[in-house]
């Protein structure tokens, strides 16, 4: 699915991701977890296509096509979905328009026929059921004024109407209740299969209780320092980055 | 004002609007009416009034001399059927339909009968034949031509043919509005176009207007539409005045609305302007009497060579009276936008409530935007507001759009759209919103 190599990334000449390599196979889930400002939203965004980011030397493939040669809008297309750490308000942009043009676009690129305004308001109201949001939100603007939890929700709904490939979603759980945080992984959950893989960023083990990772990985400085299974969340929870930073510190010196 | 220079300047291009004048004149069968009186005087006063130079602070940034170049005629009566103008009205609107092509008046597709009681739309012409209106229309066209200084109003009440008188009696509120159509076809000469409406609303009435100006798809000629509307509105009645301009590539436009509003009454002016070659919209609203509300809602687009300018004006004079403004429009290309808001608060008019809020896009290198609000307050009891934004779409919004899958085009398409789109909520009538917007979108996607 996604292949990562000894990617590195610089902003305003700034080298911000400092070698990463990463393999996610179909179906996988890896949490990527590590300290504030160790590039995690950075990595993410450079797969989701953002360009204020330069990429240094490295590759990155995607269902064997050079990722890093497409456009934001190809990316999505071709199934990668980015649930954004602070998704943008846009005022004005109804949140039921916006979401009948990205169903449609994306069932046009799969060569699929758009959907009438019935068709489309099933779906949805089907999608909103699964996110646990008011349906209310369609006639407002798109993430105006919603709270923190309701822009978390609402990126889960576009995920859910998008069925995306590769879903990456950083800190989605970051400053949702238990309630909040239980329905988007039932979501999550239900949207796992076979073929659909996660990068799932995370600064709290509490969201892997409820979603289960196959891989988690510490960034740190721009790296990927160690990597394990779910066993690693639990012992980052117990015992913090420290020790972790201790070793690849004392490694560097 | 002027200079001797000034004065100058324009004498040739006066010249030819006299002579054409004359012309007219001389071909005229009809037997002599009191109209053709005012007209006559209208012509000799502007004789004596100058066309407006760059040197005038109010047309710093627009200059006539394109519009005056042309050798004007007057529009020949050309046939048109329904099927040809259904495109220009809202879908779903039923409305009084009254059509100009090229300037003329359309009779087959004009509908002057069947207005529902205590509402009038007639000629300004047959409004001065009759015992109810004589006095009324006269008054107005006095008080028009009454210290007139601005030339374009004078040239108009000159050429007015089909001067139109919209009157509302006391308590009627009409449901059906009155759209005015002037359609521009293809001709053999540029044609001149001026066009006058008188609309009155009495004491507790309510009706709304409609204008649109559109060139038929394809027509490539030149015109001058020479637009006036005189507004009146009495005590405690409301007139809904819409003005929708979508004009050709080669055509020109100065449209002036003189508003003046008694006590408690409401004016809402709709603007929505997708320009022409150069577009000027004076709009002037007079407060007469207290608690009065003044509403101007505008929207504007320019591409390519367009120039559309807005200069806005609300004299509060009174007090307790309250205004709204928000104007927003997009200008891309080599298109050039103005907007001029001039507000004052006189020194009696205490408890002003006067909000204004003007932005704009500027999505090319090459387009320009002016934006100037000017607000004069004497009085020092009241809340005004104003702001005035000149910015490019927000990168961050267009990236996100583009996450979701959609296209560089259609995340600009959707998001100018939605900058538009809010003052487009304002518009009281819901046809006349949709139709808008189905403009503003086909102009989206030229
Ligand atoms: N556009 C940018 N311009 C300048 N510096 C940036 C930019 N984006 C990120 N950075 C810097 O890169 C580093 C990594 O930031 P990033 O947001 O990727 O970290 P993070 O791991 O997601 O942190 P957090 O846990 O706080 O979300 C930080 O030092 C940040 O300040
Ligand atoms: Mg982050």
């Amino acid at each position: 699915m996604l292949t990562v190599k000894d990617l590195k990334v610089a902003v305003e000449d700034k080298t911000i991701l400092n070698g990463i390599n990463l393999e996610v196979k179909p179906g996988e889930v890896h949490a990527i977890m590590g300290p504030n400002g160790s590039g995690k939203s950075t990595f993410a965004n450079v797969i989701a296509g953002r360009e204020d980011y330069e990429v240094e030397s490295g590759s990155v493939l995607y269902k064997g096509e050079d990722l890093l040669e497409m456009e934001v809008d190809e990316r999505a297309l071709a199934g990668i979905f980015m649930a954004f750490q602070y998704p943008v308000e846009i005022p004005g942009v109804s949140t039921s328009n916006f979401l009948k043009s990205i169903v449609n676009a994306n069932r046009e690129a799969r060569g699929l026929e758009a959907m009438n305004a019935m068709q489309m308001l099933k779906y949805i109201r089907e999608k909103i059921e699964l996110v646990g949001m008011d349906e209310k939100f369609l006639r407002r603007s798109l993430n105006e004024g919603f709270s923190g939890g309701e822009k978390k929700r609402s990126e889960m709904l576009q995920m859910a109407l998008l069925e995306p490939s590769l879903a990456i979603l950083d800190e989605t759980d970051s400053g949702l209740d238990i309630d909040a945080l239980r329905i988007v992984s039932e979501a999550v959950n239900k949207l796992r299969t076979q073929d659909r893989s996660f990068i799932i960023v995370t600064h709290y083990q509490r969201l892997l209780n409820y979603i289960e990772p196959d891989f988690v990985h510490v960034l740190y400085k721009g790296r990927i320092v160690k990597s394990g299974d779910k066993s690693l969340a639990l012992e980052l929870e117990d015992k913090g980055y420290d020790w972790i930073k201790e070793e690849v510190d004392a490694v560097a010196v | 004002m002027s200079t001797t220079v000034a004065q100058d300047r324009y004498a040739a291009e006066k010249q030819k609007f006299q002579e054409l004048f004359d012309q007219t004149e001389a071909a005229n069968q009809q037997s002599a009416h009191p109209l053709d009186e005012y007209r006559q005087r209208a012509m000799t006063l502007a004789g004596t009034l100058d066309f407006p130079t760059r040197r005038w602070e109010e047309y710093k940034y627009t200059s006539v001399n394109r519009i005056l170049q042309p050798d004007y005629a007057i529009g020949q009566a050309q046939g048109m059927d329904a099927a040809d103008i259904q495109a220009y009205l809202p879908e779903g609107m039923d409305a009084h339909l009254i059509v100009f092509v090229n300037g003329q008046l359309s009779d087959s597709l004009s509908q002057f009968a069947e207005l529902p009681a205590g509402m009038h739309v007639m000629l300004l012409r047959d409004a001065m034949d009759s015992d109810r209106f004589g006095s009324i229309a006269r008054e107005h066209m006095d008080r028009i031509l009454k210290d007139q200084d601005d030339i374009f109003v004078a040239l108009n009440a000159a050429f007015s043919q089909h001067s139109l008188f919209l009157y509302s009696e006391k308590n009627v509120a009409c449901e059906k509005p009155v759209y005015i159509l002037h359609l521009s076809t293809n001709a053999e000469t540029p044609i001149l176009n001026s066009h006058m409406n008188i609309a009155v609303a009495e004491t507790g009435s309510e009706f709304a207007y409609i204008e649109g100006q559109f060139e038929k798809p394809g027509a490539t000629g030149t015109y001058f539409n020479n637009i006036y509307n005189r507004v009146t509105i009495g005590a405690n009645a409301h007139i809904h005045h819409y003005c929708l301009q979508q004009e050709g590539a080669e055509g020109f436009v100065i449209n002036r609305v003189d508003a003046e509003q008694d006590r408690d009454s409401q004016f809402s002016n709709y603007t929505v302007d997708l320009g022409g070659r150069i577009v000027r919209n004076n709009l002037n609203t007079v407060h007469k009497g207290s608690n009065l509300t003044t509403n101007y809602y505008g929207v504007y687009f320019g591409k390519e060579q367009q120039h559309i300018d807005n200069h806005t004006f609300i004299d509060h004079a009174v007090p307790h009276c309250q205004s709204n403004e928000l104007y927003k429009g997009i200008v891309t290309d080599s298109a050039r936008g103005v907007f001029n808001g001039k507000v004052m608060v006189r020194k009696d008019a205490q408890k002003t409530n006067a909000f204004q809020q003007s932005s704009s896009l500027v999505l090319s290198n090459k387009a320009e935007m002016d934006s100037k609000p000017q607000l004069e307050i004497f009085a020092d009891d009241v809340k005004c507001s104003h702001g005035a934004t000149i910015g490019q779409l927000d990168e961050s919004s267009v990236f996100y759009l583009r996450s979701r899958g959609l296209n560089d085009h259609q995340a600009r398409a959707m998001l100018q759209h939605a900058f538009i789109a809010e003052v487009l909520e304002y518009f009281k009538h819901e046809q006349v919103r949709d139709f808008a917007e189905m403009l503003i979108n086909q102009k989206f996607e030229q």
